[in-house]
């Protein structure tokens, strides 16, 4: 009775044993085999000619196929038709390289990017469209200096200034390049449809005045001028605070500009406070707004375009990043529509131009890692993706005929002309006010639930 | 004592309420049914209630008024004066309406009453999920290219794949424990037991760095057995709990008299518990079954998006486009992910009640 009793628990045993094993084993086939093959280092010694980078870089290494059979790990918050095309843009390099770029996108990038490098899963290159994020990354030291492997010469090579000194960033010891500049866009453009406007006899305004005069000329016509709409789901309130961006700088100095992103210049200074009303002029007028003040905070941001392409059109500007193109009805050719920037306010500030963009920071170092992080410092790693439209490069080998069509081609023109050129403030801020009280605070006060004091109250108490 | 009498009007009052609570939490479902067939212009126009009869503003005929016609000023139509801020919004004489068509070409529209239906229908936004969207990209030469994303059908079977092991090993685990919690004596029983009834107000949360730095260590992220111990893990405590309270009640007789015919616990468990446990396990199946499949946050942080490991809910969540203008596929997209959970819901369902009140009478 006993030898049977123990035999009966040896085949349960066994039977659990099994059972693990066959779920381990399944597991197991679906281990990422990151490991380096370096073995195929022979076939394609001769790609590099095609590569102007020194010898030795990185780049020129992965281009020979030195790091071929490696995988590098990306992070991002494109997904969808931004995905695709970036997979687009780097499938020629992949395929020189035989490295394989890993990409994987996430609409809850912001929060789980956190996440993953905390718990010591960082992916090897990470893409933040919101430098200010990063900020906190690369103070806990957890960031690569990018200096370490690319020097000053090559890094000013490929960029202006003004992306150099965006990209540097407090570090656990002394300052660094906090990561490379991959695509950008620019944000001071204001659309219209190129054939009514023409027809309707209208002229591109150079000045404010000339600006606020056409929207009153629409608006005796019988139409309300500007289209605008900031609702983005949780997001909602951005294309406010751009607009608000937008007229900082063209009502005071660059240095107060960059005072009020850095926080020292708080949102209830007069300044803020004028500018916010500049913007009211236009926002609050409901002859000059479709649908009026009200639909502003519940009109959809990429709705609010398509307005402007009905027959016969029912608004006629509409101000946005250059990305908007993607939201135009179907069918629409670049001779249905143009762009001309905001133009300036107050005329000793010249014609700045608003800009974001995305930088890629690398949180693993290794050969391949670094190669990859060089790449997408040429304008050659985004020359499909500029071809196809919607993103500007920031690099300078970008060549402005890739640019699908002049409009494409005149926004890089215009970011090089511009008297000044400043980063996104609501992307620079810290999260709490630059993606919380900074939107919310705005479509309070768009909507009317406070006044406008009270809305830059609180957004001020963002900082804390 | 009550009247039969009552007892009957009583009953109608609560089927009358249950079947008033049920349609109101049904409506929101049909609204979105409804919404999924319907084209994406369409639903940002009317409601999707309006695809019932309903009486509304048809256009009859159109006046012109002339070019010149001050908008500021008081207009004069047919003899009465209207502000521009009326024709904007509508204004209603002896049951007709007049409504700007175009403010610019001075065009108005009269517009009487009418029954209309909307009957303008589309499947092109099940289409779209099910066979993913294309993307068209103009390639430099004017062509256009054109690349096919990924549907669902693959992100579907991944999360079978991530479901199924995902409830069977919990509850398959659970109910060993469970057995033993309730009638094996063993020391440190009762503590062991309050620990797994204290982890049950632990939120799973707090345990994510943790167990990705381990699992990062042990190079399990962004694998199936890696996700499968996880919900196994968040799972345990409630199933081992649910499970305990049904296979204790079971008759102590039983077990006794089979120990006596000499059946070992094994025995005792495949062939008395199991089998007498069939409506609690199927209730607990749905459960854990429903959280796994819905689950976005454990697959997010564990599994990650790679599209070869990429869960239904994430699949979904990246549908609507790197700025949310494909929302409209999301009414589609809801609607296949509810087709597994439903087909095992209805499946399990006759056991599902009688399972419910497992965890109810002794607690």
């Amino acid at each position: 009775m006993h030898t049977q009793k123990t035999k009966k628990v040896l085949s349960a045993f066994i039977l659990i044993l099994a059972f693990v094993m066959v779920i381990t084993a399944c597991g197991g086939n679906q281990n990422n085999n990151t490991a380096n093959q370096p073995g195929n280092e022979a076939g394609q010694g001769n790609e590099g000619a095609t590569n102007e980078a020194a010898g030795d870089s990185a780049l020129a290494k992965a281009l020979n196929g030195e790091f071929k059979g490696t995988k590098v790990t990306m992070f991002g918050p494109f997904t969808d038709a931004d995905e695709v095309k970036f997979t687009e843009s780097i499938k020629a390099f992949e395929e020189k390289s035989g490295i394989d770029i890993a990409y994987e996108g996430s609409k809850e990038f912001e929060a789980t990017i956190s996440v993953r490098v905390n718990g010591g899963n960082a992916p090897d290159i990470a893409d933040f469209p919101q430098p200010g994020l990063l900020k906190g990354f690369v103070k806990d030291g957890k960031v690569i200096d990018v200096k370490s492997f690319l020097n000053d010469e090559y890094l000013k090579k490929q960029y202006n200034q003004s992306w150099l000194d965006m990209a540097t960033m407090e570090g656990a010891s002394g300052e660094v390049m906090a990561g490379v500049w991959a695509r950008s866009s620019v944000k001071s453009l204001v659309w219209y449809n190129k054939k009514a406007f023409e027809e309707a006899g209208y002229t591109v305004p150079k000045t404010w005045t000339e600006l606020m005069a056409l929207t009153e000329q629409i608006a005796k016509d019988g139409d309300p001028a500007w289209s605008i709409g900031i609702e983005s789901g949780t997001a909602t309130g951005w294309p406010a605070t751009d607009w608000m961006e937008d007229i900082m700088l063209r009502t005071t100095s660059p240095e107060n500009y960059d005072k009020w992103v850095s926080g020292e210049l708080p949102f209830t200074d007069p300044i803020v406070n004028n500018a916010a009303q500049k913007m009211s002029d236009i926002w609050f007028n409901e002859d000059y707004v479709y649908g009026g003040r009200k639909s502003i905070a519940t009109t959809s941001f990429g709705d609010a375009v398509k307005p402007l392409f009905d027959n016969p059109p029912k608004a006629w500007l509409h101000r946005q990043a250059g990305f908007i193109t993607s939201f135009f009805p179907e069918g629409l050719t670049a001779d249905d529509y143009d762009w001309f920037p905001l133009p300036p306010i107050d005329e000793q500030y010249g014609q700045p131009a608003l800009i974001s963009g995305d930088i890629y920071a690398m949180f693993n170092d290794r050969p391949e890692v670094r190669a990859v992080m060089e790449f997408f410092t040429t304008g050659e790693s985004l020359k499909s993706w500029i071809q196809t439209g919607g993103v500007t490069a920031p690099m300078n080998d970008a060549d402005p005929s890739w640019y699908p069509n002049d409009q494409e081609r005149r926004m890089a023109e215009f970011v090089k002309t511009a008297d000044t050129i400043r980063f996104d403030g609501s992307d620079l801020m810290p999260g709490a006010v630059g993606a919380g009280t900074f939107w919310k605070g705005m479509t309070d006060y768009v909507s009317g639930t406070v006044d406008l004091d009270t809305a830059l109250k609180e957004i001020q108490a963002g900082w804390k | 004592m009550r009247s039969r009498k009552g007892i009957r009007k009583s009953k109608w009052l609560v089927n009358t309420v249950l079947a008033i609570i049920c349609l109101v939490w049904t409506i929101p479902t049909l609204g979105l049914l409804v919404s999924s067939f319907r084209p994406a212009a369409d639903i940002l126009a009317t409601g999707w209630w309006n695809i019932l009869p309903h009486r509304d503003w048809q256009t009859t005929e159109q006046l012109q008024l002339p070019k010149d016609t001050d908008l500021r000023a008081p207009i004069i139509v047919n003899g009465v004066t209207y502000t521009d801020d009326q024709l904007r919004a509508g204004v209603e004489q002896g049951g007709e309406r007049l409504i700007w068509e175009n403010r610019r070409a001075r065009l108005l529209n009269v517009q009487e009453k009418e029954w209309t239906v909307i009957s303008n229908f589309t499947t092109q936004n099940y289409e779209t999920v099910l066979g993913g969207k294309t993307y068209e990209i103009k390639m430099p030469d004017g062509s256009t290219k054109t690349e096919k994303g990924s549907g669902m059908s693959r992100s579907f079977w991944n999360t079978v794949a991530v479901t199924v092991p995902a409830t069977v090993i919990p509850i398959f685990i659970a109910s060993f424990a469970a057995y033993a919690f309730a009638w094996l004596r063993f020391p440190g029983r009762k503590t062991l037991f309050v620990i797994v009834i204290a982890l049950l107000v632990v939120p799973l949360q707090v345990a994510l760095i943790p167990i990705l730095r381990d699992y990062t260590a042990l190079g399990l992220n962004g694998t199936y057995f890696g996700i499968w111990l996880a919900h196994t893990a968040f799972g345990l405590p409630l199933i081992t709990y649910f499970m305990y309270t049904s296979i204790s009640q079971l008759p102590k007789d039983l077990f006794e008299s089979a120990f006596m015919d000499g059946a070992t616990n094994f025995t005792i468990f495949s062939k008395l518990i199991l089998p007498l446990s069939v409506p609690a396990l199927a209730s607990i199946s749905i459960f854990q079954f429903l959280w796994v499949w819905n689950d976005y946050l454990v697959s997010l942080i564990f599994l990650g998006s790679q599209p070869e490991v990429q869960v239904l809910s994430m699949n979904i969540a990246n549908l609507v486009g790197s700025r949310g203008n494909d929302w409209h596929l999301l009414t589609a997209a809801a609607f296949v992910s509810m087709l597994m959970p439903l087909a095992v819901f209805f499946a399990l369902q006759k056991y599902f009640v009688r399972g419910l009140l497992g965890g109810s009478v002794k607690g």
